[in-house]
């Protein structure tokens, strides 16, 4: 699915990312954890193409394809979609307009011809179910004015509207109410298929109580520095970072 | 030069949506009780197309109320200049402008906005924004608010701004899969739909999105859009 070989990358010329390897399989879950500014969004910014960063070395193969000479919106469209730990307000622009241009792009780089007006809101229904996004937002402008756990519902909402082959989420539980993150999780967890696979960053074990890892990776200073199963995770929230970076 | 008067209790609605000549002038005065809306669309074709538009409005009756919003692309080589003058020579009178540009390529864009406040038009309410994006590094747009308010019991306010186009909000956009002129172009139909609105007709608003979005695709194949 995903292989990352010795990426480094940086911003204003300052190197954040220090030689990343990493392999992701089908059907796997990943979780990055690692103190702030370890550089976990930076990798997330970069494999999606994010402009503002610069990769000074290594390769990314997605899918069999090199990755990093995509643009933002082939990468996207071949199946890597990433909610973000900011997501954006898009003031004007409609989520039902943001969607249907979204998914036609898709549909038109799969060869298959835009779904019709009512296929489209019936898509949109189905999927606003699955993260119980309430209707009233999904009529509004792209996460204008929506709360913070609300912007994180509307990204897995999205996400399900999709269907990528590779999810990234960065930090989708915080600002997640108790019960927001149970129904977020099961939404994740109901997306999951043995072809598509999940990279989780986060700072909590909670969210990897509800969509438990096949393996957890430590990044720090810009380099995954440990990697284990499950377990590794419940050792640093009993550890903190002080033992292992 | 075009002279109206629009008389008391009159409610008139101008639409200019082609500027053909070098210079388009409206004078027009308004008389008591008396409405005036006036959308002004720059949405020329012609690279080269040099205009001046000048509209200069006196409230000379008291309870007048004068509208007017705008909107324009302005690409290639472009000059476009728009020049309101609004004049509230008695009291009790309102206006509102709301004028928004977007310009590309080489293209200049200025507007000069004059509302006049004369001593004695006590209780006047006057509005007056102007919000441009530019699209390319070459184009510039040049923003002069000019209010000169010569009585004390009035409302007034002024809003001007020149930015660009939403960086993250493009990225954003992209990351779902959205190509970056369709995004740009979600993004100026966003930036002009409180234009737009005031319309009030949705087939007249369709129409002028429609060329709104041929005027972002011309007529350069080599701009940033
Ligand atoms: N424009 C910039 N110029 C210089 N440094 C930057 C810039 N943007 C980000 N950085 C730095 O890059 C580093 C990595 O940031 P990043 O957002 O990837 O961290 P993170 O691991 O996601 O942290 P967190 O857990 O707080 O979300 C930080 O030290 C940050 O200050
Ligand atoms: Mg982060």
């Amino acid at each position: 699915m995903l292989e990352i070989r010795n990426l480094h990358a940086s911003i204003a010329g300052k190197e954040i990312l220090k030689g990343i390897n990493l392999h992701i399989g089908a059907g796997e879950t990943h979780a990055i954890m690692g103190p702030n500014g370890a550089g976990k969004s930076t990798l997330s910014a970069v494999l999606t193409g994010n402009p503002a960063y610069t990769v000074t070395e290594g390769e990314v193969i997605f899918r069999g394809k090199d990755l990093l000479s995509m643009s933002p919106e082939v990468r996207a469209r071949e199946g890597l979609f990433l909610s973000f730990q900011y997501p954006v307000e898009i003031p004007g622009v409609s989520m039902t307009n943001f969607m249907r241009a979204a998914v036609n792009a898709k549909r038109e780089h799969q060869g298959l011809p835009a779904l019709s007006a009512g296929e489209f809101l019936k898509l949109m229904r189905a999927k606003r179910a699955l993260v119980e996004l309430d209707n009233k937002l999904a009529g509004r402008s792209v996460n204008e004015g929506f709360s913070g756990g609300e912007k994180k519902r509307n990204e897995i909402f999205q996400m399900a509207m999709l269907e990528p082959c590779l999810s990234i989420l960065d930090e989708t539980d915080s600002g997640l109410d108790i019960d927001a993150l149970r129904i977020v999780a099961e939404g994740v967890n109901k997306l999951h298929t043995a072809e598509n696979a999940t990279i989780v960053i986060t700072h909590y074990q909670r969210l990897l109580d509800y969509i438990v890892p096949d393996f957890v990776h430590i990044l720090a200073d810009g380099q995954i520095v440990r990697t284990g199963g499950k377990e590794l995770a419940l050792e640093l929230e009993q550890t903190g970072y002080a033992g292992i970076v | 030069m075009n002279k109206y008067i629009v008389h008391t209790g009159e409610k008139k609605h101008l639409v200019i949506s082609h500027v053909s000549d070098e210079t388009a002038q409206w004078q027009i005065v308004q008389e008591a009780d008396s409405v005036l809306t006036v959308h002004l669309f720059c949405l020329e074709k012609d690279a080269d197309a040099s205009h001046d538009v000048v509209l200069d409005i006196e409230q000379a009756g008291e309870h007048a109320e004068t509208y007017i919003y705008g909107l324009g692309i302005l690409s290639g080589k472009q000059h476009i200049s728009v020049h309101t003058r609004v004049r509230h020579s008695v009291p009790n009178g309102k206006s509102n402008q709301l004028l928004k540009f977007a310009v590309k390529d080489e293209a200049k864009g200025a507007f000069l906005g004059e509302l006049i406040v004369a001593p004695h038009a006590q209780h006047t309410e006057a509005q007056q924004t102007n919000r441009n994006i530019l699209l390319s590094p070459a184009a510039t747009m040049q923003t002069q608010p000019q209010l000169e308010i010569y009585a004390d019991d009035v409302k007034c306010s002024h809003g001007a701004s020149t930015g660009q186009i939403d960086e993250s909000a493009l990225f954003y956009m992209q990351q779902r899969g959205i190509a970056p002129d369709v995004a740009r172009q979600l993004l100026l139909a966003a930036f002009f739909h409180d234009v737009l609105t005031t319309l009030g007709e949705p087939a007249v608003e369709e129409r002028l999105q429609r060329r709104i979005a041929e005027a972002l695709s011309a007529p350069s194949a080599n701009s940033a859009l």
